[in-house]
């Protein structure tokens, strides 16, 4: 691609993040609000064991993994298992994304102040759409389900008939980094496929994918390290979030626990909305460049537009 | 007795012309100094034990068959007090079979981290073959043998013979036994076999049973059991190959090299009741000296490839172990120990005790904060003494070894490590060896009594959890009722009385009776023999105004007002056990009570000018055999920190999840 594309597309979409940065505080709310009610049920019946008794005491100053074992043992344990509250959440959570990505990507693709209804009017208009890329996304893990299997045959092996444990212990790592590259590759594969059908109002999912395969295909240096640079970002602030609340912070320290690990979130969340308005902003400076009319038939998409009842 | 100065300069001799390709040499032999035998001698006697066994064992290992092909003498001196005509042996190697008691048991409930539903991997077959047995004597008596099942009739089991001789041996006579025998290892089952080059060869031979409380003591091998035997001597002649560096629980004697590329080393053991021996041409050996009030004790610590940031630490702890011991218990009376670390993939060599000989376990990646390799060292160390010299019966009477082993391993880890962070010591996060008894012993509570042979427990979850964290929890409870010291001085008594002897349950229970001048057997008979639930909570802790008739008193003269405040002490569980109550007021002044906790529950009332703040039972979590601490108090003021913390947790872990699903869909 013409190198005029290249620069500023990742501080750019830093920029687009700040400017529309609505998107994120909802995201997060809705994150914090969904998590929060997963496990409500599980904090009321955990609170009246521990609410009297001084024996919470060996949670509050530090945290004694024994008094959780001890809960959880208990013959009417308050800890039993959330897991399939959790899970249901976290699906409800999921739809949401899938749901408000294709409002994002038109607030960022357009770059103009979106109207609450123009907004989640562009989320039902590419509901369907993202929902059928799901299927897709599914059929393309098929693959790398079969590479998970045969990297971790290959590691048990090596782990078999090796000596040391290293060989096996590298291998691990380094098909583990593999994995969780393709991944991202995958990824960004969807995600430009998602604005394609924003930007040019694709309504052919498959026909998304095929261009979004071919633009990666030409271009994946430039987009694969916009997309990689500020995964790393992400990895080091939570890296750090995490060494500070594990290793740091006074055991009693609550309230700023509580801080500390939504601010991780909200980084975390920010910086994948970062990976989001740089493809469409890297997008829309490709069009502009290489693509100044599309070649095929074009449906009118419902480009957000300065409204007075804009969000607020 | 222990072997002389000149044994070691000859075993030194020879080592410096034995070597193999490798630069590591063999261990050194273990022999003591030369002050060792004296200082031993002026607390012990030499020999120890009543030496019962005698037995001389010269074995080759083949490498590529994973076998191993030996003869064996054993010399049998008949104390028994009757003359002896049948005589039964174990043939542990022979339940690596699914058809075996053990196996059948493993596939019945698990054991010793093998799931219950693990399939049958022929890797994992082992036998035992005894193809020749010929008595002194008597000639010929291979077609005497006969497998038999004492404890459950399963005629696939041949984990014990019994040969029945011509003619009895008389009380005080000796017989002597010739046997020829086949070992096909398994790949590393059960405490013993093979892994790649690694050898951990446990429970390899014919041995022959205990004759105990008037009888034979010959059990079958069982998922949960371990094993029992006389004292006596060992003299083992290995030939391996010279690449392969050796350890074994004994002191080397010699070790040359033979013309076929093998090399034959000579170990002598005595007093003790067991011999295992490992191989394998990767050990790095790192060596170490201790010394206590019986002399100095060579450490000879064999690590695996990659495992060497463990080695400081087992060594560190084996130590500290030591020192506990001596300091606590009694004198270390032999010259040696060894720590066999297991490769990856050996997990399951880890974790046992021979005399003499341990073996550990870590990873590559062991965080300093989980002190998994040092407890490890210091439990199986512990067995030296609740094992190995105390030599119970581990099939009949597991909690004698795993149950006081847990209770030593939970006061000694303290005191090396910390109280409460004796077994995992991060900032963020904290657990101690006492209270993960606990929490053992609260997951399978009233399940089986402690006494319980080992392997008729209801799970084998349970046999963990009643023999290793009820009976350590037991004592720990104990220490309430007796004092710490008491409870110290009574195990170091119990030591002294019955090292190299086989004591029983009952002999334990009376030395601490003894020790502590009192009568325990309303304890006893409910922590030991029972199984009872021990839980105790405030049902109760609530102050009203006195006259609460009249109207409220205006806040200005608040201070006249009396209250009267209830608390009730409620025994939930079946296990009584008198309590301490504390209760605190608001006004910061205090009543102490004390409950026999006889009935089920007890109604405390105080009127006083003040309100109740909260209401304690035991105080300081004494009774640890309490099911529950967290009803154990109930405060006033609500505190929510604790929920907070958690529900933190929750939400971050919630949200992560939920991110990881959006990030993927
Ligand atoms: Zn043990």
């Amino acid at each position: 691609m013409p190198s005029a594309v290249r620069p500023k597309t990742f501080i750019s979409g830093a920029g687009l993040v700040w400017r529309w940065q609505r998107i994120l505080w909802w995201i997060f709310i809705v994150n914090l609000v969904l998590a929060h009610f997963a496990i409500r049920g599980l904090v009321d019946r955990v609170s009246p064991a521990l609410a009297h008794s001084s024996a919470s005491e060996r949670l509050v100053n530090g945290y004694d993994l024994t008094a959780v074992m001890e809960l959880a043992v208990q013959p009417d344990s308050p800890l039993e298992t959330p897991g399939p509250v959790v899970f249901h959440y976290s699906v409800v959570f999921a739809v949401f994304m899938i749901f408000s990505t294709g409002g994002t990507l038109a607030t960022y693709v357009f770059d103009t102040k979106p109207s609450t209804t123009a907004f989640f009017e562009a989320c039902g208009h590419h509901f369907w759409r993202f929902v059928r890329l799901l299927g897709y996304m599914a059929l393309a893990f098929i693959p790398m389900g079969i590479l998970i299997a045969i990297c971790s045959a290959i590691h048990h092996s090596i782990d078999d008939k090796s000596n040391s444990p290293y060989p096996a212990a590298y291998f691990s790592g380094a098909s583990s980094l593999l994995i969780l590259l393709l991944l991202m590759v995958l990824r960004l594969w969807f995600d430009m496929a998602q604005v394609i059908a924003v930007a040019d109002d694709e309504t052919r999912m498959h026909r998304a994918l095929r261009r979004a395969a071919s633009l990666l295909k030409h271009n994946f240096g430039s987009l694969f390290w916009l997309y990689l640079r500020i995964s790393l970002l992400a990895w080091i602030f939570c890296g750090l979030g995490l060494y500070l609340w594990m290793y740091q912070l006074s055991p009693w320290s609550i309230t700023t626990a509580f801080l500390l690990t939504q601010l991780m979130l909200i980084f975390w969340i920010a910086t994948r909305l970062w990976q989001r308005a740089s493809e469409a902003l890297w997008y829309r400076q490709y069009q502009a460049v290489m693509v100044p009319e599309p070649a095929y038939p074009r449906s009118p998409a419902p480009a957000p537009v300065p409204y007075s009842t804009a969000m607020n | 007795m222990l072997p002389s100065l000149s044994t070691v300069l000859l075993a030194a001799t020879l080592l410096l012309f034995a070597g193999g390709p490798r630069t590591v040499s063999e261990p050194p032999s273990a022999a003591p100094n030369a002050q060792a035998p004296e200082a031993a001698s002026s607390i012990l006697n030499s020999p120890f034990s009543t030496r019962v066994v005698a037995y001389a064992i010269d074995a080759k290992l083949n490498t590529t068959s994973h076998s191993i092909d030996a003869t064996e003498t054993l010399v049998y001196k008949n104390l028994t007090g009757q003359p002896q005509q049948a005589f039964p042996f174990h043939l542990y190697m022979n339940a690596f079979q699914p058809q075996s008691t053990l196996m059948t048991e493993v596939r019945m409930s698990g054991a010793r981290g093998v799931g219950a539903d693990s399939g049958w991997n022929e890797k994992n077959h082992g036998s035992i073959t005894v193809t020749k047995l010929e008595v002194e004597g008597a000639g010929d008596l291979t077609d005497k043998m006969q497998f038999i099942q004492p404890d459950d009739h399963n005629t696939n089991d041949r984990t014990v013979f019994q040969v029945t001789l011509p003619k009895p041996v008389a009380p005080g006579a000796s017989v002597e036994f010739h046997m020829t025998f086949h070992d096909q290892l398994p790949e590393v089952l059960y405490r013993t076999g093979y892994k790649r080059d690694f050898y951990m060869i446990g429970q390899w031979f014919p041995k022959v049973g205990v004759w105990w409380k008037n009888a034979w003591n010959c059990h079958q091998f069982h998922a949960d059991s371990e094993f029992f035997a006389d004292f006596g001597t060992f003299d083992v002649n290995l030939t391996v190959p010279q690449t392969e560096i050796l350890g074994a629980g004994g002191d080397l004697i010699s070790s040359a090299n033979n013309s076929d590329g093998t090399k034959s080393a000579k170990f002598h053991s005595e007093d003790v009741h067991d011999f295992s021996w490992t191989a394998s041409p990767d050990y790095t050996i790192v060596e170490d000296t201790w010394t206590g009030s019986a002399g100095p004790v060579k450490l000879h610590v064999l690590m695996s490839p990659g495992h060497m940031k463990s080695a400081p630490r087992y060594a560190q702890a084996l130590k500290g172990t030591l020192a506990w011991y001596d300091k606590n218990i009694g004198p270390y009376p032999y010259d040696r120990v060894t720590v066999v670390d297991p490769p990856h993939g050996a997990f399951n060599a880890g974790g046992m005790e021979y005399p003499t000989l341990i073996t550990a376990g870590t990873t590559w990646y062991m965080p300093t904060g989980v002190l998994a390799p040092e407890d490890v060292v210091n439990h199986e160390f512990g067995h030296q003494y609740w094992y190995g010299m105390v030599a119970t019966n581990e099939f009949e009477d597991a909690w004698l070894d795993e149950g006081i082993n847990s209770y030593v391993e939970a006061k000694s880890m303290a005191a090396l490590y910390g109280e409460n962070a004796s077994i995992i010591n991060f900032p963020f996060a904290t657990a101690s060896e006492a209270q993960l008894l606990r929490i053992e012993y609260i997951s399978m509570p009233d399940t089986d009594p402690i006494t319980r042979f080992s392997w008729n427990f209801i799970s084998d979850n349970a046999y963990g959890g009643v023999t290793y964290g009820k009976t350590g929890t037991v004592l720990l409870t104990l220490e309430k009722v007796v004092g710490e010291d008491t409870m110290l001085a009574a195990l170091h008594e119990y030591f002294l009385r019955y090292r190299f002897k086989h004591p029983t349950g009952e002999d334990f229970l009376k030395t601490i009776e003894d020790v502590s001048h009192q009568d325990l057997k309303w304890y006893f008979d409910q922590a030991v023999y029972g199984t009872n639930i021990l839980d105790y909570d405030i049902w109760e802790a609530h102050s009203d105004r006195l006259k609460w008739w009249e109207k409220e008193i205006s806040r200005k003269k608040t201070t006249d007002e009396i209250y009267r405040t209830y608390v009730i002490v409620h025994r939930k569980g079946d296990f009584i056990f008198p309590v301490d109550v504390v209760v605190k007021f608001e006004d910061g002044t205090t009543a102490a009570e004390h409950w026999d906790g006889r009935d089920r529950w007890v109604r405390y009332t105080y009127d006083r000018k003040t309100k109740v703040a909260s209401a304690q039972i035991d105080p300081g979590n004494k009774v640890r055999l309490d099911r529950n601490f967290f009803n154990n108090s109930y405060i006033v003021q609500e505190d929510n920190r604790a929920t907070h913390k958690l529900e933190n947790m929750w939400v971050f872990a919630s949200e992560w999840i939920s991110q990881f699903l959006a990030w993927v869909s």
